[in-house]
């Protein structure tokens, strides 16, 4: 239900009853085509809010092209609305959708849970002056900025300037707009994203102009995610491109050519001015607007910053039950976050409502399969413009009309966006009005929108492997934004290949598997533990699998966090439950010796103190966490005085006197990673720096502490953290890497012996001598220790820093690749608890969507043996990565057989086979051969 | 490069001083990048900072003397590090150490005028009241409306003494009762507090507070707006609570209660600069201007760097007192700005900020092109 | 927004006995991934936008980090 709100929710868990407005559209939903001659009619020009008002859009309008659902509205700018003239609009509409007397609809609904993915809201510069946004005509926020990058923004991709619609050369970003400020106006807290997404920005504007001067001004620079640190490399490394380690003052505005004065401060050149050509604030995010207001609707309470308060160790609680939070309204994060918490608040309202599954859904309904096979092929070809993406680049009615010049092709148009839904609507209705029975949409990658445009011609009554797409997006328009007839040519080619290849497709069979309804969790940590219990108490077993002799994982040696959760008692509270639940079957110094099966059907073996088990499962999710490193760096195991941060925790924890009675104690951060052979960040190590920090402040206050670091990574609400420890007196030292700090054993000026530590200051200019008596390292986390021999075992992948590997990054943060495998806490990167649980919470949700389902469809796209070619030379078997082929005895031969389940149609074995014996459904030779005849055509 | 270690008795020093805040600093260099030292020469807010973080402080340097207090960084310091403490916890440390660099000693000058005269002229006591001889101006009495607080440079700057007379006749035009403590008032206190001399602020303010008292002083109107500032923000410390308003906000009020009348025209284009402490300080910036804006044939027009962002005259934290070399002034800057946007004249409302700009008048030859104006000065000419 | 059609299909509109399992308010991904996993596990789920459209502001962004892929 959209463009309606939520006035009130009464009742409880279970049983809410919650009261709606449905807002006028004053269009009838039902009639409307999206068709937007409205839009074209109207009269009224105002700035459209969707392009952060940089261009200007109609009172009838649809809110952007590929809106769900694309049905347009009018808004309160209406000439109607406000002076009762014009209904310009009513006589346009052919549809007659239009009905300006439409009013406010008050709608009741009863749900037994509600889940808020309220989001964020960008920070607005207009609260501080100093930015000088809205009076500088090229100071944009970077919101502003996407929609200036976007295809469907207000220049259609170009990146124009405000003052006088020219390219920006030289650009400057200005980081933590609204952020890590305790001004007034300002957020004390880091918004965690805008460091990774300004990279985004730089990189995307190389992209448009491979020439462009780009500046990023920052204080730290936060890249604290599984692969932003490669990213930031990456960006780092681009021509022309410039990170400075200031915060700036936007001085002056040109008042001949607009350009925009920056100014910074470097220790080496004092205070500079440079002009550029256009300054990008990188905006912070701010709790949801209205958040008091929402709070109260909701009966919720909110933190100190006006985000959802939310319980440590159950990051999708409120403070009201039955009322979860999802995403950014958590607290600041990325996509992946949200997408897994998501996840997660949908595991815990199955876990809520579990009783009631299914009572009110209903199963989708395809229209029958019309046999096509014995017809000739007749094509329908779909030609995308991606907004600007493609159309900008490559000549889109041409490339139709020359689609309809090739064989067999009966039908050809094109489109502004194929994937808006009433693009695919119109897919759908062209075939059967066409009566096609091939689909070409020439397009972007496979990758994404595939299964959508399968489900368009199904839709159709068309079997859904007679369908396919050409790619002239990333493989085209991307790379030759530069060469514009070439790129027209060049989709030419693709569509021809495309077509050539549709015509000798052929209908396949998707395979319904039953699935055991038990899971298999793999490490007993709080990730492992968190995530069995919510599958538990959604009504299915787990088998709990750690390999230690007790359950707890790393988080046995954690006692508090930054935000005072008390972890032991945490983790008591899990083990007692994972035991006492009848559902959950945990398997100490546990070893698994092989898992074989596939989605809905997996068979592991495991050596157990209980003996060799052979489990059952439907769905696995990998839970083994993660390794510290043991430094060789800093004297460590040398001197007993140096200890890495978990040691340390242990030490405060005992109140070991040679550590609390510390005259002086410096902590290093990054020691192992953030380097040539781990190239990434660990995420918590700052955190965990401070918390400790603190911790020694509360028990020593006299206590000299420093910290060494790169970058202090505090993102999100721990700066708060940051900053309360440099108001304890905790002194905060930045060094380069090719400049380490040195530490060597030595004596004080009293004579006591201490170890010195010593760092440049670049701010001093100096080199700074600490007297240390204990040096606590940040060390490392590293993979855990089993990682490659599990991924074996699961068939499952590892990123380039040998973390597991999830499906999507954003999509798919907590599955494989392979279908039925799950994955959640350090297994998959450095997190936090509250992170971990919330991961762990996520891949409960997601195994959920699997276990709750009696069947599971598998792909037709698989190969296939043919026996009589098979002379069961078993090049075949080890080829396969998914271990889907197995010999079975045929009369005395031995022939290979393939698993249509397990296989996951890549090909390798195919181009093994000496024989040709093994084909691949949907991309058979034949198919193959007839695009690359095509292609030479 | 040279390795030091943090020193520890220095930073306890400084501490003690009142300079602890430095804890906060993150080094984001924001404070430097606001700082209208830079625009002259370097100079690093941050450094001083990060200097005195590890007591390493040059403490006979010239550097911890720069600081004009004009308040900019404090505004924009995203760690909320007052700057301004910190620079005047180092200027305690080094007048108990009695060091200091040779542009700083006609500062103490003006300390031992202040503890022999009360005021940091040079002036006798006993002339306090010269500057009103033959006018109608009363010893303040209980009981009076308004005690009108001259201040030390009204009372004895040749130039600042027209703006003394130019209030007293406002006032008198308007009907005011009000009375002023002739060698009784003492200097505020407010800039010898700001260079390290913290004993003797302490002694002024009791004195005047003392003066205050025995004479039934209720609500006081100040010229200065270090007199101001400190009058409302520092007295307080010592447990008292008079009323103070600036001649801005009192004469923006007679005029819209019509106590005061503006019966001519003033045909010039004036622009006006804000003062640190009365801007920045006291976030009083509309007042002026509303005055400004209530005479007929006035046109008022902004400076770049106006109102929050203000450039400092350069007079502020003692500087006023002290050696800054011609290129390194920022008055000049404020008047080229001044004459950028056309001005005639430059109205401001700040003895510190007048001296100033009238000695940058001289050194930019501008005699011909800008005057310098207190704001009573030109409603003087409009009653 | 690749999921946004099998999405559609539940959406059970509010005629229908105005009863569901669980109201999702707020239609961005962290929204939409809760009312599609919601979906898929077999709860009548409602979501609810304020805006004339779902999509939230991750619709409003080019393409998102760290794989830099299109976000719609
Ligand atoms: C040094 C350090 C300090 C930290 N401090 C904090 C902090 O202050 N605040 C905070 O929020 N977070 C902190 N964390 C993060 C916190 O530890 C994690 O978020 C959380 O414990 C992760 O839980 P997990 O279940 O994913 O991994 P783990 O706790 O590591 O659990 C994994 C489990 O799997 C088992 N296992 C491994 N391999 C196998 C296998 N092949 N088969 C079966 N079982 C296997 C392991 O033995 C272990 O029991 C810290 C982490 C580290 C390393
Ligand atoms: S440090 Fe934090 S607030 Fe600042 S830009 Fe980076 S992510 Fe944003
Ligand atoms: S100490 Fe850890 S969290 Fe901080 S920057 Fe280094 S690796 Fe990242
Ligand atoms: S602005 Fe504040 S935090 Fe930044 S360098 Fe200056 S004093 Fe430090
Ligand atoms: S108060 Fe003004 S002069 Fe002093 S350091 Fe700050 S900006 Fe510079």
């Amino acid at each position: 239900m959209t463009y309606t709100e939520v006035d009130s929710v009464e009742g409880e868990a279970g049983d809410f009853k919650v009261t709606l407005t449905k807002k006028p559209r004053y269009i009838i939903e039902e009639k409307c085509t999206g068709c937007t001659t409205c839009v074209e009619y109207c009269p009224v020009q105002y700035p459209d809010q969707f392009n952060q008002d940089i261009s200007q859009n109609k009172a009838v309008h649809i809110y952007f092209a590929q809106a769900i659902p694309l049905v347009a509205y009018i808004d309160e700018s209406c000439l109607y609305l406000k002076e009762k003239k014009c209904l310009i609009c009513e006589s346009v509409c052919q549809a007659d959708a239009i009905d300006l007397n439409q009013t406010a609809e008050k709608v009741e609904i009863n749900v037994g849970a509600v889940i808020l993915s309220l989001g964020i809201e960008p920070f607005d510069p207009r609260v501080r002056e100093e930015y000088r946004y809205g009076e500088f005509e090229n100071v944009v926020t970077s919101m502003d900025y996407e929609r200036l990058l976007c295809a469907t923004g207000p220049y259609e991709g170009e990146i124009l300037r405000a003052s006088d619609k020219k390219h920006p050369h030289k650009i400057a970003w200005i980081q933590c707009v609204g952020s890590r400020q305790v001004i007034p106006g300002g957020n004390s807290y880091c918004s965690a994203v805008c460091c990774t997404y300004a990279q985004k920005q730089v990189i995307l504007t190389k992209d448009h102009d491979a020439d462009a001067e780009c500046t990023i001004f920052h204080n730290d620079i936060r890249s604290y995610g599984k692969d932003f640190e490669r990213y930031f490399q990456r960006t780092e490394e681009l021509p022309g491109m410039r990170f400075i380690r200031s915060y700036t003052s936007i001085a002056r505005e040109n008042p001949e050519t607009k350009n925009v004065a920056v100014r910074y401060s470097t220790p080496d050149d004092g205070v500079k001015e440079e002009e550029f050509d256009m300054v990008v604030l990188s905006v912070g995010l701010n709790p949801p607007a209205d958040y008091e207001k929402l709070a109260e609707i909701f009966g919720i309470e909110l933190e100190s910053h006006g985000f959802c308060k939310i319980n440590s160790s159950n990051p999708m609680e409120t403070t009201r039950p039955g009322i979860f939070v999802s995403g950014t309204f958590q607290g600041p994060t990325d996509i992946p976050e949200s997408v897994f918490t998501a996840s997660a608040a949908g595991a815990q309202c199955g876990e809520l409502l579990d009783y009631r599954r299914g009572n009110l859904t209903k199963e989708r309904i395809y229209p029958p399969e019309r046999d096509v096979s014995q017809e000739e092929p007749r094509i329908g070809v779909f030609v995308c413009h991606c907004g600007a993406n493609i159309g900008r680049i490559v000549d889109v009615p041409s490339a139709v009309e020359y689609a309809l010049t090739l064989p067999n092709v009966v039908y050809a148009q094109e489109q502004l966006f194929s994937c808006a839904t009433n693009s695919a609507q119109e897919i759908t209705d062209m075939t059967k009005e066409k009566g096609l029975n091939r689909v070409v949409v020439a397009a972007c990658s496979p990758r994404t929108l595939e299964p959508l445009f399968r489900d368009t011609v199904r839709e159709a009554g068309i079997n859904q492997y007679y369908y396919d797409m050409a790619n002239i997006r990333e493989h085209n328009s991307w790379v030759h934004s530069k060469e514009k007839e070439d790129a027209t040519q060049k989709a030419k080619d693709i569509i021809r290949m495309s077509v050539a290849r549709a015509s000798l497709l052929e209908p396949l069979q998707e395979y319904d598997l039953p699935v055991n309804k038990a899971a298999l969790v793999v490490g007993g940590g709080i990730a492992g533990m968190t995530c069995a219990l919510s599958i538990v108490s959604q009504g299915h077993e787990v088998y709990l699998v750690e390999k230690d002799a007790d359950l707890g994982g790393t988080a046995r040696r954690i006692h508090y966090t930054l935000d005072g959760m008390d972890v032991q008692a945490h983790l008591h509270d899990l083990i007692e439950k994972v035991y006492q639940h009848p559902l959950v079957h945990v398997y100490t110094d546990a070893k698994i010796t092989d898992a074989a099966g596939y989605v809905g059907n997996f068979v592991t073996k495991v050596e157990s103190e209980r003996g060799i088990t052979e489990i059952e499962h439907g769905a696995a999710v990998i839970a083994i966490g993660a390794d510290v490193y043991e430094p060789t760096e800093y004297l460590y195991g040398e001197d007993d005085r140096v200890l890495t941060h978990l040691e340390l925790e242990d030490h405060i924890v005992r109140e070991e006197e040679k550590v609390v009675k510390a005259e002086s104690l410096v902590m290093i951060q990054c020691v192992g990673c953030r380097n040539e052979e781990r190239n990434y960040c660990s995420r918590i190590c700052c955190g965990v720096s401070i918390k400790n920090a603190l911790k020694l402040k509360e028990i020593n206050p006299d206590m000299d502490i420093y910290i060494l670091f790169r970058d202090m990574r505090t993102y999100g609400f721990s700066e708060d953290y940051y900053r309360e420890a440099a108001d304890k007196g905790v002194r905060f030292i930045r060094y380069e890497p090719e400049d380490e700090p040195q530490v060597e054993p030595g004596e004080s000026e009293e004579g006591r012996p201490v170890l010195k530590v010593t760092a440049t200051d670049y701010i001093l200019g100096q080199k700074l001598e600490i007297d240390a008596d204990i040096i606590a390292l940040a060390a490392a986390v590293i993979p855990s220790a089993g990682t490659k021999e599990v991924a074996g075992l699961f068939k499952v992948t590892l990123s380039p820093d040998e973390f597991f590997k999830e499906a999507h990054a954003k999509l798919k943060p907590v599955e494989f690749a392979a279908d039925g495998v799950y994955l959640c806490g350090m297994a998959q990167y450095p997190k936090q608890i509250p992170e971990t649980i919330s991961q762990a919470y996520g891949a409960a949700g997601r195994v959920l969507t699997l276990l709750s389902h009696d069947t599971v469809v598998a792909s037709g796209s698989i190969c296939e043996v043919d026996e009589k070619k098979c002379m069961g030379c078993g090049a075949c078997l080890s080829a396969c990565t998914y271990g889907a082929i197995e010999f079975r005895e045929v009369k005395k031969d031995k022939k290979a057989v393939v698993n249509p389940v397990l296989c996951k149609g890549d090909g390798l074995c195919n181009v093994k086979c000496p024989t040709g014996a093994i084909s691949l459904k949907h991309f058979t030779d034949e198919e193959i051969l007839s695009q690359i005849d095509a292609a030479a055509a | 490069m040279e390795t030091v270690a943090p020193f520890k008795e220095v930073i306890d020093e400084i501490k003690a001083a009142g300079g602890e805040i430095f804890r906060l600093c993150y080094q984001c260099g924001k404070c430097d990048s606001v700082c209208p030292w830079n625009r002259v020469r370097t100079f690093s807010m941050r450094k001083i900072i990060r200097e005195a973080t590890f007591g390493l402080t040059e403490i006979d340097g010239e550097d911890i003397w720069r600081c004009t207090t004009c308040g900019n960084c404090v505004q924009h310091c995203p760690r909320g590090v007052n700057q301004i403490e910190i620079g005047v916890s180092l200027h305690r440390v080094a007048s108990e150490y009695e060091v200091f660099p040779a542009s700083v000693r006609s500062a103490r000058t003006a300390r031992a005028s202040i503890i022999s005269e009360g005021n940091p002229l040079q002036g006798e006591r006993k002339k306090r009241a010269e500057w009103a001889e033959g006018l109608p101006v009363k010893q303040f009495a209980e009981g009076m409306e308004i005690l009108y607080f001259v201040g030390c440079y009204f009372s004895y700057d040749p130039r600042m003494k027209k703006v003394a007379v130019a209030t007293a006749n406002i006032l008198n035009k308007a009907g005011i009762d009000f009375g002023i403590l002739g060698s009784l008032e003492n200097c505020c206190g407010e800039s010898i507090r700001k260079t390290g001399s913290e004993e003797l602020f302490k002694r002024l303010a009791r004195e005047n507070i003392k003066t205050f008292i025995e004479n039934g002083v209720k609500k006081i109107l100040v010229s200065s707006p270090h007199c101001y500032h400190t009058f409302k923000n520092e007295y307080p410390e010592f447990m008292v609570d008079f009323e103070v308003i600036h001649i801005t906000q009192y004469l923006s009020e007679l005029i819209n209660d019509g106590r005061l009348e503006i019966t001519k025209a003033y045909e010039k284009k004036v622009t006006y600069h804000d003062p640190c402490y009365l801007g920045r300080h006291n976030d009083i910036y509309e007042e002026p201007r509303n005055v400004l804006k209530k005479i007929p044939g006035l046109e008022l027009t902004e400076m770049a760097d106006s109102r929050r962002d203000a450039l400092c005259c350069g007079g502020g934290g003692g500087r006023i007192w002290m050696d800054t070399p011609m290129e390194e002034r920022f008055s000049d800057i404020r008047l080229v700005q001044a004459n950028e946007v056309g001005a005639q004249v430059l109205a401001t409302s700040c003895p510190y900020c007048i001296t100033n700009f009238e000695e940058s008048r001289l050194n930019l030859e501008y005699d011909e092109v800008l005057e310098i104006k207190d704001i009573t000065e030109i409603i003087q000419e409009v009653i | 927004m690749e999921n946004e059609r099998v999405e559609g299909s539940f959406f059970n509109s509010p005629a229908d006995r105005n009863f569901g399992d669980v109201m999702v308010v707020g239609g961005g991904v962290s929204g939409i991934q809760a009312s599609l996993d919601l979906a898929t596990a077999g709860f009548k789920v409602y979501l609810v936008e304020k805006a004339p459209s779902i999509g939230g502001h991750m619709a409003q962004l080019d393409k998102t980090f760290p794989t830099n892929d299109c976000s719609m």
